[in-house]
């Protein structure tokens, strides 16, 4: 074990969260452009108008539908061929640009539900929005991790390069380990946050279910599936 | 006067036809020093009897004009740069001496890749010696002379006491390039991933902020980047291949004399190691103009090694075989920019290599895709079992899979899958396919089982509530799978749409198939147009269709 740590760098750990900070970025600058595309989204789905459901219907399934990692390459390679030459976007905003489709699509499906929710009084219901808009934003985080792929220095192209600079696999699958720790925390430690959310937000259900006598409960709402962004 | 005149025209015929006898044979004479003199005796001769604007050898127009326009780079270090004080480099100081041979003016004319070779057909320079490469393509728009004047190769070039020796080190590796570059279908051939930039600058640029961990280029062009003392401390070359001459050129119109002149004075320069000092001058690679030094001060100094294929190095053959129906995707390209105004190009449908590798890379794709859609509801099931009915042992081995496969970025789980199958088997197409698949469907498998796990736990839920019996473990199953049909389908699209990840570990899927298409036709616009097309659609047909096997499970769990 000493000698895992001996070989490692000095600082390693303090650079692994330096590129993991880049991580959070991406997602963040990620999900800022999801909510700028998917909200307009959201409103559109959830509206009266059939029209602006049929509108925003293809678009959403659209975005869905669109790998994240073939986004990425596309925008890489189309956006550096562009006019003029160079490259339109940073690596970084190229990554965050790919994940907003994802973003997007998964915003406008919850946030047309919320919207529902709200018109029909489930105010509460409508709150579990933010639980499931900080999940997106872990899986996200995690999701970013292709971004190595291009080259951006995030906390996957850390390990993989500590990694090569390992002599023996073991020591390989030691920092590989050490990347799972660390990438794990943070997404553990962002469910947990999901769930302290979920928990505001359902306490605040049961508040208002109390004060309504008869009134259903509706704390099987549970919002829209999520999964990771492939 | 009468008398005078004809004297005159006698004396020019006289000289033309002297001028024509040496046309007729254009070989030296007898060593490279006496051939030299007597073509440029000869051309000096054709000048001295009468200068025509129009004159159609060049090398005679270049004596009347007392000027050489020789074509150069700008932007080149150490060959052909900019500096302080003015152009710089060993191409330039080529060029000083070729002007300084034939007893003329130098004049440098900037050109660029692009240019270089259609500046010589509109007659806007005489020569050209400005880092081209010499291949059997250019050779169809070019004279060249040879001897060639330099030769380099492409290097791949890493970080100091990273362990890369051959290409057998570069499987899965991912290697930055610049996209047109035609050793790039050598790269790719040997499962290399590879990363694509406009320019050479934005390689050294990329391996100075670590972003490539690898890069491939002409030496000459990295010979720059490793006078920097910080970029060769940390950067050294691996290796070499695929090398290349470089060949001045002449126009191919009128230039049978001045390729002959150049040739001889190529010869004399290698002889006397002109070419070998100038080089060493300007501290560039001379390992080919060594060879070169010792075969012409050696056995090839004779009038005929200019003739001598053992003398002289062959162009680099470039032609690529065309797809039988290379006519046919023409003819649709021009109908796309006829109808649509879209300048489409699809070099991946006429070229035979592309094609293999396209084509290849599409069944790969559709292994993976179907591969994925079949692990990941296997899996699904797996975990959902262990969760829900399993002892123990098994429930918190199901749940640390769970656990790990939520902790783990997908790109690292494919990473660390790969590593472990390198370390196991090594890594081929197939097992890189299959790792992939494995990888792909415990990620998602993991999360759709512990939807199936959920759903039975509330089927229990539900039961106890309603008091009633509990419900034989099969039935309730086969419940459970029907209540989380809607996670299981969505985790299979979310897998076949993470497919294309599997390109990462050097898997040739069709994402990596285009790729390296693109490097060496040089077309990338429309190829990754292509790309997000065929991913998307292939999403959003399958879509219903999982969804189609989830209504049809439902329908058989509820009918029992």
């Amino acid at each position: 074990m000493t000698a895992f740590f001996d070989a490692l760098p000095p600082g390693f750990l303090l650079h692994l969260l330096g590129g993991v900070s880049i991580n959070f970025w991406i997602a963040a600058i990620g999900l800022v452009l999801g909510l700028a595309v998917g909200l307009p989204l959201a409103i559109c789905l959830a509206s009266g108008s059939r029209w602006l459901r049929w509108a925003a219907s293809p678009v959403t399934a659209l975005m869905r539908a669109a790998p994240t990692f073939v986004t990425m390459y596309f925008l890489f390679q189309i956006l550096q061929a562009g006019p003029g030459g160079g490259a339109a976007l940073s690596p970084v905003m190229t990554v965050a640009w790919a994940l907003m489709p994802y973003a997007a699509a998964y915003i406008a499906d919850s946030g047309a539900d919320a919207l529902r929710h709200w018109r029909a009084g489930s105010f509460s219901a409508a709150l579990l929005f933010l639980p499931n808009l900080v999940r997106a934003y872990f899986v996200m985080v995690m999701s970013s991790g292709i971004s190595a792929a291009i080259g951006v220095q995030e906390g996957i192209s850390i390990i993989l390069r500590q990694a090569n600079a390992m002599s023996s696999f073991p020591q390989q699958l030691g920092v590989y380990l050490l990347g799972i720790l660390v990438f794990g925390s943070i997404m553990q430690a962002g469910l947990l946050g999901v769930g302290a959310l979920r928990r505001f937000a359902t306490a605040l259900m049961l508040n208002r279910a109390s004060q309504r006598a008869g009134a259903q409960s509706d704390l099987g709402f549970d919002g829209p599936r999520i999964e990771p962004s492939e | 006067m009468k008398a005078r005149l004809a004297a005159l025209a006698t004396a020019l015929l006289l000289a033309a036809a002297a001028w024509s006898a040496a046309l007729a044979q254009p070989a030296p004479s007898a060593a490279p020093d006496a051939a030299f003199a007597a073509e440029l005796a000869t051309a000096r001769r054709a000048a001295g009897a009468g200068c025509k604007e129009d004159a159609v050898d060049r090398l005679v127009r270049i004596l009347c004009r007392g000027k050489l326009r020789v074509g150069v780079r700008t932007n080149y270090p150490l060959f052909a740069g900019e500096t302080a004080q003015g152009l710089a480099g060993y191409e330039i100081d080529i060029a000083r001496t070729i002007a300084a041979a034939l007893g003329v003016d130098l004049v440098l004319v900037p050109v660029t890749p692009a240019n270089r070779i259609a500046m010589l057909g509109e007659d806007r320079i005489d020569l050209t010696i400005a880092t081209m490469g010499h291949t059997s393509l250019r050779d169809g728009q070019a004279r060249f002379i040879r001897p060639h004047y330099y030769q380099s190769q492409t290097v791949v070039v890493g970080p100091r006491g990273r362990a890369l020796t051959d290409f057998d080190d570069l499987a899965g590796q991912t290697i930055c390039v610049t996209v047109g570059n035609a050793s790039n279908a050598e790269l790719s051939g040997h499962n290399a991933r590879l990363m694509l930039f406009d320019s050479p600058a934005k390689l050294v640029e990329r391996l100075s902020a670590q972003a490539c961990q690898l890069a491939a280029q002409d030496d000459s062009f990295f010979a720059a980047a490793f006078t920097d003392p910080a970029f060769a401390a940390r950067y050294e070359t691996k290796f070499g291949f695929a090398p290349v001459p470089w060949g001045m050129a002449v126009g191919r119109e009128g230039t049978e004399h001045l390729a002959q002149l150049l040739s001889i004075l190529s010869a004399r320069f290698h002889r006397d190691g002109i070419f070998l000092n100038t080089a060493a001058t300007h501290g560039i690679a001379t390992g080919f103009l060594e060879r070169q030094r010792s075969a012409w001060s050696g056995h090839c100094n004779s009038a005929t090694a200019l003739q001598d294929g053992t003398c002289l190095a062959a162009p680099l053959v470039t032609a690529v075989p065309a797809t039988p129906w290379a006519g046919q995707v023409d003819a649709i390209e021009a109908w796309i920019e006829q109808r649509l105004g879209l300048r489409a190009t699809l070099a991946m449908f006429k070229m035979a290599p592309a094609w293999e590798l396209v084509r290849n890379g599409a069944i790969n794709s559709g292994l993976l895709i179907l591969g994925v859609s079949l692990a990941t509801p296997c899996i699904a099931v797996l975990i959902g079992l262990a969760l829900g009915f399993g002892g123990l042992p098994l429930r918190w081995l199901a749940q640390g899979v769970c656990v790990l496969m939520q902790s783990c970025p997908v790109v690292l789980t494919l990473v660390i899958a790969a590593a472990l199958c390198n370390h196991l088997v090594g890594i081929t197409t197939l097992s890189g396919l299959i790792t992939a698949i494995i990888a792909l469907g415990l990620i998602n498998g993991s999360y759709a089982g512990r939807a199936i796990a959920d759903a039975v736990a509330s089927l229990r839920g539900d039961a106890a509530k309603r008091d009633e019996a509990p419900v034989p473990p099969h039935r309730l199953f086969r419940e459970g799978l029907a209540r989380a049909e809607t996670q299981i389908g969505a985790f299979i699209i979310n897998a076949i749409k993470g497919t294309p990840i599997a390109s990462f570990i050097g898997v040739p899927e069709l994402l990596n198939a285009l790729t390296d298409t693109a490097s060496f036709s040089a077309e990338r616009a429309t190829t990754y147009w292509l790309l997000l097309v065929f991913y998307t659609l292939a999403v959003l047909l399958l879509v219903p269709v999982v969804q189609a096997l989830g209504g049809l499970l439902r329908n058989r769990a509820s009918a029992r």
